[in-house]
């Protein structure tokens, strides 16, 4: 059960800066973008991102939050997770190409439920999509447009991120899952 | 215990059971004895003593008169589909019981002879050896304006006169009827119960009512009508000193209260307590399933259920609907206490069996009533395991207790109800086996009765009845009997 | 809706029952998660697409054996909010007046594909009943005089819309009216006692029967989890400094049942009009469950003043219903075998 790392604090800063300069490359500049991070963890990787974005061209892009808890297909985590974290969109989706941001890439399927949501908020032109970690076993035709790292992984195993914001250090773990657990539980993404 | 032979309704040739506890509530005496039984008679009373007596406890196998209901509704003729004559019969016989009165609200009601004949000829087709007597209706069609055929009612052998299910409707009728059925020889039984003050009432008005927002029982609604029932009996004693009153399950503290002092002061009135209302408080309503005496502080006070945490069972269950309703925990020890000082002078278990349409319905709609004779000498029993009541006591409850309150009974069927509950050499073999040390499950299946709408499903009671025998002949024999 | 932080430290309470019959069995973290799964169902009504796909596919059934529009359409459109589909059966057209048994009904509907039964019946306890014997769950809409869960959550909610820093802590609220057959009366018990309010009951001595000797089994604080509350019929009393006031609705019924003179007499001692409520603080609020019988517990003028929030009880009767059909259709699937409580 030990926790193998495989990326530092330092590696995560840097995947962040050069996802942030992928995404204005993508858009040959600033303009129309807003990044919207996935409930939790992607939220503060979208504040980061923006920060960098700020330092290298000197542009603030507006940062929203979205919480998917209502566009899941699956209600049975409700019990044990009914906790529901917030969705905050300030600026008009209209027109707007969203990069959505989350820590890990799985099935897809969280993905999936963020289009919904965002679409019941507006009409992006384009939605992109930012990760930290890719780590495979895709179960829906969807691709991350900028990936921090790809990790290729077992579905035995969990992919732990942690954020300063949350969880006092940065660092990306990869875990053996306990055969106890559900497998389509917290990991499913 | 050898094996017995006979099918239900034989005569038992030979009967043998060596080194168990014997109740005899009419010498009073208690301990260690065996019994023979010989072609129907109880041929052998031995009480063992010194080196015999060894190992011979009251907590294990006990030999006791067959038990006396005085309060049962076997639901024939006119709603079969609760209950018939037979299938009460066998209930009964499984509940340790030889002898059970039969309330007269069936359809139609028995305010004839015809219908006390029906009832008879039910009895002796069923094949059972219960002995099945019957009270006749104070009011024609029980409904309560006019006496109904009393003089050939008591001809055809009731042993007194009820509209239970209902209270004698008005104070000039009980009058009426506590003079003429005097002159007969025969009490009156009264459900006491003050219709206008329980109009709509679906639960004890208490605590657990206010609560759960279920329609009050005022204490009133049986106090208002003890009260009545005294003073017209006081009353008519000056036209009719043989008159006598019977008060069936009192169930508050406020009304055995006035019990007792009528009695005291020389009153001819009687009471029995059910045994429901020894063991359950409206808090089984709320879904506590505490006995009542686990459900009082020291100082008489009920526990609260929300405050103890023992809300364990599904609220609202409609096998607790039952009238008088369950009272508080309080009620419930002044029940017992009357039981005690001799107050209530026998335990009846008012066995008012229903079908599932009439049972599994909301709570303010459904029949009120309770299958219990099957469980009450368990309950009783409970109370003894819990030393709240000595067993010699508890069997006196349901034999010589009963037989006390039919004792002023003159009539053919009085006196038969009336007999001797003891367990005496030479007479025909009316008696009880159980098993203090063994326990069964109170289920659907188990429940001899069509009616199942008992509380006590699902849990365990004490004493296992082995062998119910009545005047001679098997009434009751456990399939899984074994050899001791 | 106010921007939502990401809320770190959020205790992780879970949601474990299968039906919500009554309050008397939700503990207090459930009801603070109740109030924020509500705060998000009320951001969503203020979306443009006020609807999400949550119980997309599931069946919700109404069964209503009283009638009552504004509940019944309430719980209806909470349902279609969240994707529900939406059946409802109000017992006046439906074969329960041929004397179809509430088992059997209930069955029929379950066959049917009903998932989540919404209630609402005259007799109190009936929907222990259904819960027995449907395999979904049961939310309650009303059952006679006992509870309405729904209700007591909502008036909950609106009350710390409405207070600062949403605590109801040592507040004053006063409810008057027919508390004895109140449900609403009952269930606000619960909840308020629950949230350390200072609970007065008000109403002329016929319509409280009872409750003392409830208030006097709770006095001391004998029930985990809940404070004592106060009855009186005097409602100088029970207003003198109150947050919030709250009036019940009188029935025509009670009249006739011998436990009230008559309506004008009952206005005249207890209806809730503007010198009343002026006993009351100067920002207080005031609730009704509704529908009013404006002219008898409530002045008319009262009932439309800027003190009162009938109105928003309304709307967050919808957002509180879409909490709670949210979260029953989540409920673990190991409460599936727990007693019908």
């Amino acid at each position: 059960m030990t926790d193998r790392q495989i990326m530092t604090g330092d590696e995560i800063r840097r995947a962040i800066v050069r996802i942030s300069h992928e995404i204005v490359e993508k858009q040959a500049g600033t303009k129309g973008l807003a990044l919207v991070g996935i409930q939790r963890r992607g939220v503060p990787l979208a504040r980061r991102i923006a920060d960098a974005i700020e330092e290298h061209e000197g542009m603030r892009l507006p940062v929203g939050a979205l919480d998917i808890t209502f566009y899941r297909d699956d209600l049975s985590l409700v019990a044990e997770q009914p906790m529901v974290k917030g969705t905050d969109l300030p600026f008009d989706l209209n027109g707007a190409t969203v990069v959505l941001v989350d820590d890990v890439l799985y099935t897809g399927r969280t993905i999936r439920c963020a289009m919904d949501a965002l679409i019941d908020f507006g009409r992006p032109r384009a939605i992109r999509l930012a990760v930290l970690i890719d780590r495979g076993h895709r179960e829906l035709p969807i691709r991350a447009d900028h990936v921090g790292k790809n990790v290729p992984t077992s579905r035995e195993e969990i992919v732990h991120v942690h954020v300063a914001e949350f969880d006092e250090v940065d660092e990306v773990s990869i875990a053996r899952q306990l055969p106890a657990s559900d497998a389509s539980g917290a990991g499913d993404r | 215990m050898t094996a017995t032979g006979p099918m239900i309704g034989e005569t038992v040739e030979r009967f043998e059971l060596e080194k168990a506890w014997l109740v005899d509530p009419v010498s009073g005496r208690e301990g260690p004895g065996e019994i023979v039984v010989t072609d129907g008679i109880l041929e052998s009373v031995v009480w063992l003593e010194g080196e015999e007596a060894a190992g011979v406890t009251d907590k294990g196998v006990v030999v006791a008169p067959g038990l006396f209901d005085l309060h049962a509704h076997f639901r024939e003729p006119g709603f079969e589909d609760a209950e018939t004559v037979a299938t009460g019969s066998a209930a009964a016989a499984h509940g340790g019981f030889t002898t059970v009165a039969l309330m007269p609200n069936t359809s139609p009601a028995v305010d004839d002879p015809g219908v006390v004949e029906r009832i008879r000829s039910a009895a002796r087709a069923s094949g059972s050896p219960i002995e099945v007597l019957a009270y006749g209706a104070v009011s024609a069609g029980r409904a309560g304006e006019q006496l109904s055929a009393m003089g050939e009612l008591a001809d055809a052998g009731v042993v007194g006169y009820s509209d239970d299910g209902a209270p004698v409707k008005t104070p000039k009728l009980l009058r009426s009827a506590l003079l003429y059925a005097g002159m007969l020889g025969l009490p009156i039984v009264d459900h006491a119960e003050d219709a206008e003050l329980t109009a709509g009432a679906e639960a004890h008005e208490g605590y657990v009512a206010s609560v759960m927002g279920l329609a009050g029982w005022p204490t009133a609604g049986e106090v208002n009508a003890v009260a009545r029932d005294l003073a017209v009996l006081a009353d008519a004693l000056g036209d009719q000193p043989a008159a006598r009153l019977h008060l069936t399950h009192v169930s508050t503290a406020a009304a055995l209260d006035l019990v007792r002092r009528a009695r005291a002061a020389g009153l001819p009135v009687t009471c029995d307590v059910t045994p429901h209302h020894l063991a359950f408080t409206d808090e089984w309503i709320a879904g506590a399933r505490r006995w009542a005496w686990d459900a009082i502080d020291a100082d008489g006070t009920p526990r609260d259920p929300w405050a103890d945490g023992v809300l364990k069972a599904g609220p609202y269950n409609t096998s607790l609907r039952v009238n008088p309703p369950l009272r508080t925990a309080a009620d419930a020890a002044a029940c017992l206490a009357a039981l005690l000082d001799g107050t209530a002078d026998a335990v009846a278990t008012d066995h008012a069996p229903h079908t599932v349409v009439d049972k599994e319905v909301e709570f303010g709609r459904a029949a009120n009533g309770i299958s219990g004779i099957e469980t009450a000498l368990g309950i009783l029993l409970s109370l003894v395991d819990a030393g709240r009541l000595p067993l010699a006591r508890a069997v006196a409850a349901l034999t010589t207790g009963p037989a006390a309150v039919a004792a002023a009974s003159t009539g053919t069927a009085g006196t038969s109800a009336a007999r001797p509950r003891g367990l005496t050499e030479g007479a025909p073999a009316d008696l009880v086996v159980f098993d203090r040390a063994d326990r069964w499950r109170v289920t659907p299946e188990a429940l001899l009765s069509r009616g199942k709408n008992s509380p006590l499903i699902g849990r365990e009671v004490p004493g296992r009845v082995l062998l119910t025998i009545a005047g001679g002949r098997l009434a009751y024999e456990d399939p899984e009997a074994g050899s001791d | 809706m106010t921007a939502v932080a990401p809320a770190a430290h959020a205790p992780a309470v879970g949601w474990h029952h299968r039906h919500l019959i009554d309050v008397d069995v939700v503990t207090w973290p459930e009801i603070e998660l109740i109030m924020r799964t509500t705060d998000e169902m009320k951001g969503i009504l203020a979306r443009p697409i006020r609807k999400v796909p949550a119980l997309n596919g599931r069946r919700v059934t109404t069964l209503f054996y009283e009638a009552s529009t504004r509940t019944r359409v309430s719980f209806e459109t909470a349902a279609r909010n969240l994707s529900a589909d939406v059946v409802s059966i109000s017992t006046a057209t439906s074969s329960v007046t041929k004397g179809e048994s509430l088992v059997d009904t209930v069955r029929t509907l379950e066959a049917l594909g009903a998932e989540i039964l919404v209630m609402r019946h005259a007799v109190s306890g009936a929907p222990y009943l259904a819960a027995e014997v449907f395999g979904g769950h049961v939310l309650n809409g009303g059952d006679g005089w006992h509870a309405h869960p729904t209700q007591a959550l909502l008036d909950l909610y609106t009350m710390r819309e409405n207070l600062p820093g949403g605590d109801l802590r040592g507040r004053k609220v006063a409810i008057v009216g027919d508390i004895l057959h109140s449900r609403v009366a009952r269930s606000n018990i619960w909840t308020l006692t629950a949230a350390g309010a200072d609970l007065w009951l008000c109403g002329p001595a016929t319509l409280l029967r009872g409750m003392d000797r409830w208030a006097a089994a709770w006095s001391g604080g004998a029930i985990p989890g809940h404070g004592r509350f106060n009855v009186t019929s005097d409602i100088d009393a029970a207003l003198r400094d109150a947050d919030v006031v709250m009036g019940l609705r009188i029935q025509r019924e009670r009249m006739q049942g011998g436990l009230l003179p008559s309506l004008r007499e009952y206005a005249a001692r207890f209806q809730l009009n503007a010198e009343r409520v002026s006993l009351a603080k100067p920002d207080a609020i005031v609730m009704h469950p509704g529908p009013m019988n404006e002219g008898v517990e409530i002045a008319p003028d009262v009932a439309i003043s800027g003190r009162s929030v009938i109105t928003d009880q309304v709307a967050n009767g919808v957002a509180v219903r879409m909490a709670l059909l949210y979260l029953l259709a989540g409920a673990h699937e190991a409460a599936r075998g727990e007693a019908a409580r």
